[in-house]
């Protein structure tokens, strides 16, 4: 169980900046996910931590070893591939057995291991099957006992359920914590699945433009996103625009044409003053529907459209200026005709205030 | 792979292509324009054009390369756009059979196509035989110059070439772009001329261009003809006093521009112009099933494209086992005889030996550059990668002929390489010669191998702790093992099989090898001609043996080891 240290990490490719100064530091034992949007640079940071990028800039850490300059084969980190690079020519054995035999483990190790790593992913009784004779999901499972059964210092995943169907993924996602959690591996999870990240994830980075918009638990990112991006990208979210009439610590009243506002401002680092243009970012599920207002964070709309999903239902409200989506547990959607009126109320704890 | 490694190969295969592509260039384009007093002159060149024996050489080679190109075109292109657009009977024997004859030595089929179409020849008295020509006024079917039994020879080995390139270039045009035309009213033949022939254009061209350089510089097909008045085997009589007649550089530096201009000319004609690739298929199209009129016509013509081009590969055979064979349609007695004196010859087996050892180090050498080069032109992203590329393409470009000469001039006493001169040991300079020519196929088809392997195969090898060159031998290598075989294959019957380099560098009897043997036995008077064919069918049963060997362990049909 290592930590992983990223200082001021500058990757180019020609005039391109793919990772412009990421510093971050993943705990051991952590299982840590990188987010975003494809071209943000969270492929680029996986590659540079395995070796097959070279950074332009900063530095790489393994522990106190800095490992920045150390080629591929020489850092020990176990990587799943997004096409699993299972290898066609050896059986399904044959590539398990391939890291140890790089390592020079004694053959009867090997074998004990291989099974072991194997049955660890329900693959036991495939050890002699060809590659090309293995569903996607056992092929996944195989690619993952491939990038253990070396005992690497952390495990590198890019995006390893992206092939696979949405069951399948749902099954995979609590496999893959199940076995980095049982042998308290460090791990990095490179995604744009939000679902996925959200689920298993003990902390997140969201990265934009090369740059990390924002680290920190599930609940944290989801419910206090830092910026306009990351609270579009995690999560479905309404955004209003508004202005600040006065600040109270981390907390602002804002006046929007729906009417006003308070809530707590997303990046705790930033000190706006009165008067300034801002962002809000309400979900659909913080709002609740009353037939009163209230005197702030209300929002007076007609229903639009609707979608009844059983459990939840999903409500377009018209207000003045913006159409709100806006989620109910637990619906009546025969109270909720279309046309009628109601207030929208948030609470302030569910506002986040951003930089527009 | 580190930088510093691919820089290396790249170092290393770059040195090799100076020393020696361009230095037997230069050496020649030295002798042909430095005169004795050491300046500058073109009066050489001049006089080349001056001189109507030069001249008619010229024209003859021209004609050679000429004719030689249509025929092949003639019979590849019906043959490529029947396998693009049908399933036929026999369609996967008869589409490998039909690119035998690449790989079949034409200068061996000589001998035979001189028995079949001579004056006292098979042909004739099969004519005779059933009435329709008189006995005492043979037709004369090479003509007087002979250029027609070098030109059918030429066509006949080299028209799979252009057949591959033609079929690769059916199978990218969109059948849209066909059916938009049928939608407009436009179908059949008029259909193909309009809308399929420009598109595959480029292809025709391609597969073309080699084979007129080809067929342009052919040595050893007009010497089993005794064709002397072409420029290839000018050249090679003038090799005797190399040290003293400036000639012999001239006229391979004219024969080295007029192929280098015409390369070059087809590239910039179609870098430009290459409609062909613009958009992706956007129906299926694929072969349809023939009807049976269609399956016939189809399937008749690939076995009638194989049978005449191996016709004179069977005289060969006929030739090798015929007691006399004179005015007759089949020979008049048989016997072993000949193959007994061809095995008895002092010339044969270290001639047998020496083409083994030639043309295996000469393909292993082939292999470790072809590997090299195509990893840094593939995997990695070196400045100047692709000057590498297009640096292992060119001997595509230069006749065999013109390197050949190159190596002897740059060898020559006085010249910093004279200790690689062949009249001492011709194994070191022979083998690079074989290989440089043959290294566009390796390249090729290990090229081919990279791009269709995930490099992702690989980084996860390093990943798991295995340094990249072993990644190489353990993850790459076995997966590009196929196209690495069929590319080494390639390379080795070409080399079994070279006239050029081995006519011209070999000099030595206890040197020479298979070729050189093959031509000096037909030299001899009486039973040359049997002896020689005795000879020729050794060869082409031994690389058979190699061939489908190969094929065989490879579980794969013949064709598709030339296809890769």
């Amino acid at each position: 169980m290592i930590a992983i240290t990223i200082e001021k990490l500058v990757k180019k490719f020609g005039d391109t900046v793919a990772l412009n100064g990421i510093s971050l530091r993943i705990e051991p034992g952590e299982l840590f996910f990188l987010l975003g949007p494809s071209g943000c640079g969270k492929t680029t940071l996986l590659r540079n931590i395995a070796g097959f990028y070279i950074p332009d800039e900063g530095r790489i850490l393994f522990g106190d070893e800095d490992v920045t300059a150390l080629p591929p084969h020489k850092r020990n980190t176990g990587m799943m591939f997004q096409s699993y690079a299972l290898w066609p020519h050896m059986t399904v054995a044959k590539n398990v057995a391939f890291g140890l035999e790089e390592r020079r483990v004694p053959q009867a190790e090997i074998r004990q291991r291989v099974q072991t790593a194997l049955e660890s992913v329900q693959m036991g009784p495939y050890a002699e099957r060809k590659i090309a004779q293995l569903s996607g999901g056992q092929q996944q499972r195989v690619a993952l006992a491939r990038a253990l059964v070396i005992r690497p210092r952390c495990v590198l995943l890019d995006e390893p359920l992206s092939n696979l169907d949405a069951r399948l993924r749902l099954e995979m996602r609590s496999e893959i914590r199940r076995v980095c959690k049982e042998n308290g591996l460090t791990a990095i999870y490179v995604t744009h699945d939000q679902k996925e990240a959200l689920s298993i994830s003990d902390r997140m980075a969201v990265l934009e433009g090369g740059r990390i918009a924002q680290i920190g638990t599930p609940e944290q990112v989801y419910r206090r996103p830092k910026t306009r991006v990351v609270a579009d990208f995690i999560g479905e979210t309404n955004f209003l625009n508004g202005k600040i009439q006065s600040l109270d610590g981390a907390k602002a009243l804002v006046e929007t044409n729906e009417g006003l506002f308070e809530g707590f401002l997303g990046d705790p680092e930033w000190m706006p003053s009165a008067g300034d243009s801002v962002l809000l970012s309400i979900r659909p599920e913080s709002w609740s529907l009353c037939s009163a207002p209230a005197l702030m964070n209300s929002v007076k709309g007609r229903i639009g459209e609707s979608v009844y999903l059983g459990e939840v239902a999903q409500y377009q409200l018209q207000a003045s200026a913006h159409d709100l989506k806006v989620f109910e547990l637990n619906p009546h959607i025969s109270a909720r005709a279309q046309g009628q009126e109601f207030f929208a109320l948030a609470s302030v704890d569910d506002v986040v205030v951003l930089k527009p | 792979m580190s930088r510093s490694f691919s820089r290396l190969v790249f170092l290393v295969t770059a040195i090799f292509f100076v020393l020696f592509f361009l230095w037997p260039i230069s050496e020649t384009l030295y002798g042909a324009f430095i005169g004795s007093d050491g300046k500058f002159t073109i009066d050489y060149i001049a006089e080349v054009f001056r001189n109507p024996l030069y001249v008619e050489g010229l024209w003859n080679s021209l004609q050679m390369g000429v004719w030689s190109t249509l025929l092949a075109s003639l019979i590849a292109i019906p043959l490529a756009w029947m396998s693009d657009r049908f399933f036929f009977p026999g369609k996967s024997l008869l589409g490998a059979l039909v690119l035998v004859p690449m790989i079949m030595p034409p200068f061996v089929g000589a001998i035979g196509v001189k028995q079949i179409l001579g004056q006292q020849g098979a042909l004739n008295a099969l004519l005779v035989d059933i009435g329709l020509l008189d006995s005492t006024h043979p037709i004369d079917w090479l003509g007087e110059g002979r250029i027609w039994g070098v030109i059918i020879l030429n066509a006949l080995h080299l028209y799979p070439i252009l057949y591959l390139n033609v079929l690769a270039a059916l199978a990218n045009v969109d059948p849209a772009m066909e059916e938009a035309a049928e939608n407009l009213g436009c179908t059949g033949f008029r259909k193909f001329c309009r809308i399929t022939l420009p598109l595959i254009m480029p292809g025709i061209f391609a597969g073309g261009t080699i084979v007129f350089i080809w067929s342009f510089t052919e040595l050893g097909v007009p010497l089993m003809f005794d064709f002397t008045r072409v420029t290839s085997v000018q050249i090679f009589y003038g090799i005797k006093d190399i040290g003293a007649n400036p000639f012999p550089f001239a006229l391979v530096v004219v024969l080295l521009c007029a192929t280098v201009l015409l390369y070059a000319g087809s590239k910039l004609l179609f870098a430009r112009d290459s409609h062909a690739m613009m958009a992706k298929a956007t129906s299926q199209g694929g072969p349809r099933q023939a009807g049976l009129a269609m399956g016939l016509v189809c399937s008749g013509a690939f076995g009638l494209v194989t049978f005449l081009a191996v016709l004179p590969h069977i005289g060969v055979i006929l030739v090798a086992f015929s007691t006399d064979w004179y005015q007759t349609i089949l020979p008049r007695g048989w016997t072993l005889s000949h193959f007994e004196a061809a095995l008895g010859h002092s010339l044969t087996l270290p001639s047998i030996q020496n083409s083994l050892k030639y043309a295996g180090l000469a393909t292993i050498l082939d292999l470790i550059l072809g590997v090299a080069i195509a990893y840094v032109v593939v995997r990695t992203r070196l400045a100047g990668r692709q000057i590498l590329d297009a640096m292992a393409m060119l001997p595509l470009a230069v006749p065999g002929l013109v390197l050949a000469f190159g190596y002897l001039a740059m060898t020559q006493e006085g010249k910093p390489f004279a200790f690689l001169n062949p009249t001492i040991d011709p194994l070191i300079i022979l083998v690079i010669a074989y290989s440089v020519r043959r290294l566009p196929y390796v390249v090729r088809s290990a090229a081919a191998g990279f791009q269709q392997t995930s490099v992702t195969l690989e980084e996860a090898a390093q990943n798991l702790g295995c340094p990249p060159l072993r990644t190489l031998r353990r993850i790459t290598i076995p997966l590009i093992a196929a196209n690495l075989l069929a590319g080494g294959l390639l390379a080795f019957s070409f080399a079994m099989l070279e006239v050029s380099d081995s006519l011209i560098l070999a000099q030595k009897q206890q040197d020479f090898p298979i070729t050189k043997a093959i031509y000096e036995l037909y030299q001899l008077l009486g039973e040359g001609r049997f002896v020689a064919s005795a000879l020729g069918v050794w060869a082409m049963a031994f690389l058979a043996v190699t061939i489908i060997g190969t094929s065989l362990i490879l579980g794969k049909k013949l064709g598709a080891i030339f296809r890769a």
